[in-house]
């Protein structure tokens, strides 16, 4: 079975069912629609980033620098005035941002843990304040994108991505897809060497596994969908700005992934629509929503010792 | 750029090394003994500056506000180590990332609560106000050498802390081994609570030492904890003596990247980083 | 037992979820006012500034609202671009709001255009100087009361001339505003035969200036002129003074270098020349009223963000009272708006075709920690809009 954890298929029926469902009832309100659109694709970021940490144990405080990336490489490769098609540019910025990630991922990858953190913050840095400080790429005002692409496969269009609705089930669609990926990819054999890389390095070595290619596989594919919700999220609002880039957002996302329950990557959505929900919330009641909110995460550091997921796990797994 | 201005930058670079090295160096102590990734650190740095501002307001005396502000610091710290840290030492390295995270919402929330949002100065200490001229127009501050003497000080005072005393001994025990000292008898979680409460005073010390030549704005902890990140990294996570040299680096790198490449200059100090990580993967002086 | 725990499982699950939906209840007759500031971060003091601006004007001006209450939305930017736009669109989309205030940053100012553009509600800017705003990417819906980042630093140029400064360096922070400011100051300097010899961007938002101003000592120029706010000015003003050339090179500035941050910067203050669209001590009966009530109800000194806010405050309720409390129809809104005369300490403005102030720029200097009001450096100063076709 795919999804082997009983938690993971409750979450699933759940989940999808529920989103599916939910533009009927927010109809009226294109806003929510939006808001649970931009949650979401934040979710797919926050899952690649899952299966990083928590799958390969690689902790990077750089993703942003791919999240950033996918919006900035459509900008850069799109021309400005002229409807591309989604599709094939999906394809160009996910390879484009997979070859940087190639040679990034050589470099950072012989380090490991906290030197790890830190040279991957560091490219990231350094890719932030390229776009901050460069006119040609709108500096830290950032940039429009005034024309978004067309959704065709072989003449038929399922999507218009000017309709709030419509962007909803392609992000809908792109999360799911997602989630099923890094599970078949989880299930391969490929995933397989990962588990055992992150739980033995030196024995999988022995094992006559080369783990540093594996490694940088992983961190490949994790970046180019990484990009592709920045990708995304820029096509939500034709807006990219370099504080996507910024060391905050790999921050985030880590928040939200390790509230999620690393390495679940279902966590991930759990994670990411706890932490934007609180926010959204708290944001609304009070001006010192960082107080509270700050409050809250410790008190779920304590009480969730595998994340939201974990604890969900433990009262559900007991018994089978 | 000519001689005169080249040692001009020198010192600009020494004196911000010096400073980056106190901040830093709380944060290399904590991980190093405890491993414990304190991202609140830049928090306490911005507490500092706060309460050297509120004391200087009240009390009128800079030197009695440092005191005071050092006093309230150990204590904050030793608060937080029994009531949170303590109970996350079995657990992921990454909860308490998290758990630091959490704390840096609280901190800057309750900063905003209690003191505003408004950007703050502290007035020069007056017996410390005056100025040695340097060139025709350019005058070097007395304060600033005397914070960098004081950064030196302190960098020796610490070196025989860890070598010399008891307290050193038992740090560079638990560093090595932490089982082996608790199988010895000594009271780990002693030692633990001593080491975080020592690693939050010297960020807060070293936020009241700049306060007077800095503006106190709310973010200001968020800011430079980057920057520490980068000098722990390069010294080697846990060294001291790394966290020395890797500050003094920093400091010059920035310092002279701002006037020789100012295209380039914000990231400089990564370019470094990543440089030097490439080469020697776990930083310069790794235990 | 088993599904007593898959209920909750599906509960917890789904709350995320379900919060985001809970209703927002309004009165019908209520004026919406979306608020977004920085309330939180580096910006904060200028958020609440703002805000209590504003709020202070739409209270004493309660008679011109015919009986319409007003309904603040108040949500914190963090002075954060990439959440301008959500934001932005939940004020327009779901609160419905009439008239969306805010930021004070530029790069939210550009998120929040992306979506505002065009748009059924009034967007007022009651800061960000942004030029786009009123520029290339200017929109009938978009007002600003405060200032386009050209208007206080050109007439800068003619000043400097005017003092005998041949050789200028420039400097500040690597990003729009900054840029745009040293811009119009070189603009106007350049034309009148002064020569900007050295240009620095430092990047944003970096304050170790140490460096930076041992090379100006040794360049030795005939003055300095710089953009910093909030913060950054607090530094810079104190390090200028600190490494001693406060007194030998003569520092002139964009306004908001000493805005909301004389306390701070003490001393090292005194006798800097900037030039801005309002200064504390200008002497007019409106101003006087102003700082006295804005002092009594806040607990402290106002400044040119509360200024900014006030005179949106006052924007939106002269308009409100020339269509008679019925702000339906948007054409008529917009039309009210941009014939308004506001009444502002700062002496009256009225708009520019691309719907940014037409203002006077006050050459002011620093004396026992005001800024006092020297002459008017330029009367009646409207940006030149490049780009806005309105």
């Amino acid at each position: 079975m795919l999804f082997n954890k009983r938690t993971e298929r409750y979450f699933i029926w759940v989940f999808f069912p529920l989103a599916l469902l939910m533009p009927l009832f927010l109809a009226e309100n294109t806003f929510f629609v939006s808001k649970l659109t931009s949650v979401m694709i934040f979710a797919l970021f926050v899952m690649s980033l899952d299966y990083l940490v928590g799958r390969c144990g690689l902790i990077t405080l750089g993703h942003a620098m791919f999240y950033g990336l996918g919006g900035y490489l459509f900008w850069m490769i799109a021309p400005e005035y002229e409807a591309v098609n989604f599709w094939v540019y999906t394809f160009y910025i996910c390879t484009i941002a997979a070859a940087v990630a190639l040679v990034i991922g050589f470099l950072v990858l012989r380090t490991s843990g906290i030197y790890m953190i830190m040279i991957t913050l560091a490219f990231a840095q350094m890719a932030f304040y390229f776009f901050s400080d460069s006119i040609e790429f709108g500096g830290n005002d950032g940039l429009f994108i005034y024309v978004k692409p067309e959704t065709s496969i072989f003449g038929l269009s399922f999507f218009d991505l000017d309709n709030p609705i419509h962007f909803y089930y392609l992000c809908l669609l792109s999360l799911f897809n997602t989630l099923v990926f890094f599970r078949v990819l989880i299930r391969s054999r490929f995933g397989r060497v990962v588990d055992a890389i992150n739980e033995n390095p030196g024995r999988t070595t022995a094992l006559g596994y080369n783990i540093f290619m594996y490694r940088l596989m992983s961190y490949v594919i994790a970046s180019a969908l990484g990009a592709y919700a920045g990708y995304l999220f820029t096509l939500q609002y034709g807006f990219v700005n370099p504080s996507m880039m910024a060391w905050t957002t790999s921050g985030s996302a880590l928040v939200m992934s390790i509230l999620g329950g690393m390495g679940s990557i279902y966590g991930a959505i759990l994670g990411t629509f706890a932490y934007e929900g609180l926010h959204y919330l708290l944001e609304h009641l009070t001006e010192y929503w960082m107080l509270f909110m700050g409050i809250l995460i410790i008190a779920m550091v304590m009480i969730f010792k595998n994340g939201i997921a974990g604890y969900m796990e433990k009262l559900l797994e007991k018994r089978i | 750029m000519d001689t005169s201005l080249f040692l001009v930058q020198l010192i600009n670079g020494l004196q911000y090394g010096l400073l980056l090295f106190l901040i830093a160096s709380g944060l290399t102590l904590v991980f190093g003994v405890m491993g414990i990734l304190n991202l609140a650190h830049g928090s306490m740095y911005m507490v500092g500056a706060y309460l050297a501002w509120y004391f200087v307001e009240h009390t009128g005396s800079f030197a009695l506000s440092a005191i005071i502000s050092a006093v309230i610091a150990l204590i904050i710290g030793v608060v937080v180590e029994r009531t949170l840290i303590r109970q996350l030492y079995r657990r992921n390295h990454l909860d308490q990332v998290l758990l630091t995270i959490g704390m840096i919402f609280v901190f800057n929330a309750l900063q905003s609560l209690l003191w505003g949002n408004d950007p703050l100065g502290v007035a020069v200490p007056a017996a410390l106000s005056s100025a040695v001229p340097l060139t025709d127009v350019l005058e070097y501050p007395v304060y600033r050498i005397f914070v960098a003497l004081l950064c030196i000080a302190i960098a020796v005072v610490m070196y025989f802390m860890i070598n010399k005393t008891r307290l050193g001994m038992l740090i560079r025990a638990g560093e090595s081994n932490r089982e082996m000292v608790e199988c010895l008898g000594i009271d780990i979680r002693q030692l633990y609570t001593i080491v975080f409460a020592i690693g939050v005073m010297l960020a807060a010390v070293a936020g009241v030492v700049a306060a007077p030549m800095s503006s106190i704005v709310p973010g200001m902890g968020e800011h430079i904890l980057i920057t520490c990140f980068v000098v722990v990294v390069i010294g080697g996570m846990g060294s001291i003596k790394g966290a020395f040299v890797a500050a003094l680096l920093v400091g010059l790198v920035d310092t002279f990247a701002s006037v020789l490449v100012p295209q380039m200059s914000s990231m400089m100090i990564y370019i470094v980083m990543a440089f030097i990580l490439l080469i020697k993967p776990q930083g310069l002086f790794s235990s | 037992m088993l599904k007593f725990n898959t209920l909750r499982t599906a509960v917890a699950a789904s709350l995320a979820t379900l919060t985001l939906s809970a209703p927002v209840l309004a009165s019908q007759d209520s004026i919406k006012v979306g608020v977004m500031l920085p309330f939180s971060g580096v910006y904060g003091a200028l958020g609440d500034a703002t805000r209590n601006g504003m709020k202070m004007a739409l209270q004493e001006n309660a008679a011109q609202l015919h009986g319409r209450k007003i309904e603040y939305i108040e949500i914190d930017t963090e002075a954060r671009p990439e959440r301008a736009p959500e934001i932005a669109s939940s004020l327009l989309s779901n609160s419905e709001a009439d008239f969306i205030i805010g930021p004070v940053h530029s790069g939210v100012a550009m998120g929040m255009l992306k979506v505002l553009r065009g748009k059924d509600t009034v967007m007022i800017v009651p800061n960000a100087g942004a030029g786009p705003v009123t520029g290339p990417l200017c929109s009938p819906n978009v007002f600003r009361t405060s200032f386009s980042s050209w208007q206080p630093s050109y007439p800068m140029g003619k000043v400097a001339l005017d003092k005998g400064y041949k050789k200028v360096v420039t400097m500040s922070w690597n990003y729009g505003m900054g840029k745009e400011s040293l811009d119009a100051f070189e603009e106007s300097f350049t034309a009148g035969g002064g020569e900007v010899v050295k240009k620095i961007l430092v990047p944003f938002p970096k304050t170790e200036f140490q460096a930076y101003l041992s090379e100006i000592a040794s360049i030795n120029p005939d003055a300095v002129f710089v953009f910093f706010a909030g913060g950054g000015a607090v530094k810079f003003v104190k390090d200028y003074d600190a490494l001693g050339l406060k007194g030998k090179i003569p520092l002139l500035g964009s306004g908001f270098l000493t805005e909301g941050t004389l306390e701070a910067q003490g001393n090292s203050a005194e006798g800097i020349l900037t030039t801005l669209h309002y200064a504390d001590t200008l002497d007019n009966d409106l101003n006087n009223k102003f700082r006295a009530s804005y002092k009594e109800q806040f607990g402290k000194s106002s400044d040119i963000y509360a200024v900014q806010g006030y005179d949106t405050g006052l924007m939106i309720a002269s308009a409100v009272n020339e269509l008679k409390g019925d702000i339906s129809d948007q054409k008529a809104l917009i039309k009210a708006l941009e014939t308004t005369t506001v009444n502002s300490p700062r002496g009256d403005f009225t708009f520019s075709a691309a719907h940014n102030p037409v203002q006077n720029i006050y050459l002011r200097t620093v004396e026992n920690g005001e800024n006092k009001v020297l002459e008017i450096a330029s009367p009646a100063l409207a940006d030149p809009g490049r780009g806005c076709k309105l």
